[in-house]
């Protein structure tokens, strides 16, 4: 991610500028399926957003949410149906997607012996930014980057999550309950942070039991009780 | 380059993070101080006799070699699962570099072990060395490999239930070439003399682990 080092980083009431990957891009999912063991979650879903542009998914718990989410960023693999992500006219293959998306989830976590800075200096690493962007987004989401993560509060954790996820600058943020256990001031920092990654020309799925009252024209229900949602 | 800066990071990492919490090095280190205190107790200088020393006492020190490293190793990737860290490894490192990373860790912290526990069990054991230089050999290929051996079953053992059974059941049929090999090198290194072609069958066996771990790992590690 590249945040202006000019310009406001007084921590999160006034949030920091963002500047989403740039580029002409389209995400689609269709007939998406899955099944733990015969409890069959998804159910030939189907969504699709745009630059600029967002996706919600509402669904009560349970109503696989955030597999769908995890099986857009790669992380599980769905039985059956189709993810395509295509970038100025080129489709990325499963490894680009995985390293282009954003990804804030409840099951995402980070190495408790090492600081929030550490860590995000390892992710970095691993990512190959060639500048370390970590210690200034962890500051502008008043995350103390040299406090252990084992002990951030859940709200800190949040903070870090979303620190970890617009590291490189992602064309799609992949986020799954993204506001939880955020206060006021990280919630409107965190929602800046999406608006203006929108702005920029990315894209956002959003998936939350919750009607977070985000304005979007794509909207996605899931239900465990009917199958073949789509937006 | 890329590659290689990301196994750096997954080795400084993982060193980083276990001098930390020191899991696996207080595990690795009691059991091997422990069974090496045991053995020598039990046998000491004059408990083998002269004629078998040179035959039995380097099977003891793989003995002890191997059962350490089944008690620490395991934890690499276990504890990447069960601390919920596997994802955000998953998505941002290239599977091939996050394997290389580990064994690289793990064949470190077998040759940092090997360094504290062969002086002592020399020592222990009264057991004198003809060529230092082949012993050497046998510890490094020897860490080489169960190093590797172990990192890759751990991988495969952290994505199943019932995983304290699992390691020893996967890892110990891989391990027995390796360890018949190394056992044949140290006993060269004590005796002085070497049937030809030991090392370099260890070097094979280990480049082989290394070829199919880097092939393997991504099949494993992906979902």
């Amino acid at each position: 991610m590249i945040l202006p080092r000019e310009g406001n980083c007084s921590r999160t009431s006034q949030p920091a500028r963002y500047t989403a990957a740039v580029s002409t891009s389209s995400f689609r999912f269709d007939q998406l399926t899955y099944s733990y063991g015969p409890r069959r979650v998804l159910d030939r879903v189907a969504g699709t957003t745009e630059s600029g542009e967002m996706l919600l998914i509402e669904g009560s718990n349970g109503s696989g949410k955030s597999t769908l989410i995890r099986c857009l960023a790669g992380l599980q693999r769905p039985q059956a149906g189709s993810i395509q992500w295509i970038d100025q006219g080129r489709e990325l293959d499963d490894v680009a997607r995985r390293r282009g998306v954003g990804w804030v989830g409840p099951d995402l976590s980070f190495y408790e012996a090492l600081s929030a800075a550490e860590n995000l200096d390892f992710f970095a690493r691993l990512r190959g930014l060639a500048e370390d962007p970590a210690v200034e987004i962890l500051e502008r989401l008043g995350v103390p980057p040299q406090r252990l993560v084992g002990a951030l509060s859940s709200g800190m954790l949040q903070r870090l999550r979303w620190s970890f996820a617009l590291q490189h600058r992602p064309g799609m943020l992949l986020l799954d309950e993204p506001f939880q256990n955020l206060d006021s001031a990280g919630e409107d920092a965190t929602r800046a942070l999406l608006r203006q990654h929108l702005e920029a020309g990315g894209m956002a799925i959003v998936a939350s039991p919750i009607d977070l009252g985000l304005a979007s024209g794509r909207r996605l229900v899931l239900d465990p009780t009917r199958s073949g949602g789509g937006a | 380059m890329w590659w290689f800066r990301q196994v750096r990071a997954v080795f400084v990492k993982d060193w980083r993070t276990e001098l930390r919490t020191r899991h696996a090095l207080h595990t690795i280190a009691l059991f091997a101080v422990s069974t090496l205190l045991t053995v020598s107790l039990a046998l000491g200088p004059a408990g083998v006799s002269a004629e078998t020393r040179t035959s039995t006492l380097p099977v003891i020190l793989w003995i002890i070699l191997l059962f350490a490293a089944a008690a620490g190793l395991p934890r690499c990737f276990v504890a990447e699962e069960e601390g919920h860290t596997a994802a955000a490894l998953r998505l941002t490192a290239a599977p091939s570099a996050v394997f290389a990373g580990k064994c690289a860790f793990a064949v470190a912290l077998l040759v940092g072990l090997e360094l504290l526990l062969t002086p002592l069990f020399l020592a222990l054991m009264g057991l004198e060395i003809a060529d230092a230089a082949m012993l050497v050999t046998a510890l490094v290929l020897g860490a080489l490999g169960l190093g590797t051996a172990s990192v890759l079953v751990a991988a495969m053992v952290a994505q199943a239930r019932g995983r304290g059974a699992l390691f020893p059941v996967l890892s110990f049929p891989l391990l027995i070439p390796l360890l018949l090999l190394a056992v044949e090198l140290t006993r060269g290194a004590v005796a002085g003399s070497l049937p030809p072609g030991v090392a370099e069958q260890l070097l094979l066996y280990d480049a082989s682990l290394i070829v199919a771990g880097l092939m393997l790992f991504p099949v494993i590690w992906n979902p």
